[in-house]
């Protein structure tokens, strides 16, 4: 009985193994063949439309009807180009691929255009962000790594032109937002960096100072559409200096990201 | 006696074997066993969402050349670069950097051996984080068949410029008209004005200063 269950369990793992190939061959397939050969799609709805162009404002010139193949070809933004069996080609809207058309073995080739789930589900984002930095303006660029729903870790490099001073910064901090799922999502975030501070060539003091920084901040995320979301921050900058006493600044900024 | 031991070790046996059996059993097929086939069978099954398979050409790179008035520097060549990040239809994301050599004022001109900025602070650099829109996409029609993509945009966005050994924030704002040669290699006319102030001659005023450039792009 023993050697008997063995042997089944033995080919239960056998099994699961032979499941998995079909993916894994499919994996390297996408890896491989990325680009060199054009997924075709046959159209299920009763017509897709085409344009001349990758935008709304471009003409309608030609529609396919339902059974038609399509080769798709290239995307810009959510528009697909696609040819079709006469070496006619045009761009159709991502959205009615992905909703009108399937692959020969019956699979959705085009996925829907991201949304909010995607959005609270986002491994990562790009930020650019201006403003405030105690009466100076601000500019920075973050990026950042969303490594659970909750929790991101984030690099931000900020440039702050005052009319005396250039202030360079660069910050690595943790994030984290209590409610993923909401279209207007508050974060807390905390790190520390580094600040280089250089006083204007047009002023006689030409003292460079470089500074270890905390900071905690307070934002906001809004989903917009698409790809794109509104960030707002706030942050309470410590900056250690090597005088009698550190300096408090408070910056707040307002800026548009994307998320992958 | 003996073969009701027997018998009784025969049934042992049997029942050991059947729970073994049981147990050894996938859990799916006893749930299976259990479970009534439904009466009407759906004939649709369930469509997997696959990884995109297209490849999509959202970015686009530009080489930037043309004229930068700067003022009270005269008017100098400017090249430069552009990244761009297209989020839709209408809406982009724009990085760019640029360098230009400042000239000689008027003032330097005219007084003959005055230099009002050692060389190396000459060189006039920047970059930008700007947003932009597009509009009015349209068709140029050209004799032979020959039809390109047209579109205008605006654009607007801040950075930093770093001239006269300085760098200062700097507010840019312009409009631009792009034509696609094919859907990966298109062609720029743009015209910006960069804003900035400084204290370079003396008091603090703001400069204004107006790039007008031609780019070459390519989709990626």
């Amino acid at each position: 009985m023993g050697r008997s269950s063995l042997a089944r369990k033995g080919m239960l793992v056998l099994c699961c193994l032979l499941w998995s190939l079909p993916l894994r061959a499919g994996m390297l397939d996408w890896l491989w063949a990325s680009g060199d050969e054009p997924v075709t799609v046959v159209v299920t709805a009763p017509f897709v439309e085409w344009r001349t162009g990758p935008a709304i404002g471009y003409p309608v010139f030609h529609a396919s009807e339902k059974g038609e193949w399509l080769t798709l070809l290239k995307q810009k933004t959510r528009w697909i180009k696609v040819r079709d069996s006469r070496d006619r080609e045009g761009w159709v809207l991502q959205d009615d691929l992905a909703m009108g058309t399937l692959t020969a073995d019956g699979q959705v080739a085009v996925p829907p255009r991201p949304d909010r789930d995607d959005f609270s589900n986002r491994s990562g984002e790009a930020v650019a962000m201006m403003g405030d930095f105690e009466g100076a303006a601000a500019i920075s660029a973050a990026a950042s790594w969303q490594f659970t729903r909750n929790l991101a870790i984030e690099f931000q490099a900020s440039q702050v032109l005052g009319s005396r001073s250039e202030i360079r910064l660069a910050n690595l901090s943790i994030q984290h937002q209590p409610f993923p799922g909401w279209r207007l999502s508050p974060y807390l975030t905390m790190g520390g960096g580094y600040a280089w501070n250089s006083p204007k060539a047009t002023l006689a003091q030409t003292e460079r100072r470089e500074n270890p920084t905390a900071h905690i901040g307070l934002g906001l995320r809004y989903y917009v559409a698409d790809r794109y979301f509104v960030r707002a921050e706030v942050r309470d900058y410590k900056v250690f200096t090597d005088r009698t006493t550190n300096e408090e600044v408070t910056e707040w900024k307002l800026g548009l990201g994307i998320f992958f | 006696m003996e073969t009701r031991t027997r018998y009784f070790l025969l049934n042992l046996i049997i029942v050991i074997a059947l729970v073994v059996a049981i147990l050894a059993t996938p859990e799916d097929v006893l749930a299976q066993s259990d479970r009534e086939p439904p009466l009407i069978a759906p004939d649709v099954e369930p469509q997997p969402v696959e990884q995109a398979l297209v490849d999509s050409e959202n970015f686009e790179i530009a080489a930037v050349v043309g004229w930068l008035n700067i003022e009270d520097f005269g008017s100098s060549m400017m090249y430069g670069g552009r990244l761009t990040y297209h989020i839709s239809e209408s809406f982009f994301v724009e990085g760019g950097v640029g360098f230009a050599e400042a000239e000689e004022t008027s003032f330097e001109r005219l007084a003959g051996d005055v230099q009002l900025l050692p060389d190396d602070d000459r060189d006039y650099s920047w970059y930008h984080l700007n947003l932009g829109y597009r509009f009015l996409p349209g068709e140029a029609f050209f004799p032979g068949g020959y039809v390109f993509n047209t579109n205008f945009y605006v654009t607007a966005g801040a950075g930093s410029t770093d001239f006269a050994g300085d760098n200062r924030f700097t507010v840019n704002y312009g409009a631009g008209y792009q034509m696609l040669f094919t859907d990966s290699i298109s062609a720029h006319l743009n015209v910006r004005q960069h804003l900035f102030d400084s204290d370079i001659l003396g008091e603090d005023k703001t400069f204004v200063n107006t790039e007008v450039s031609a780019a070459i792009s390519v989709f990626f």
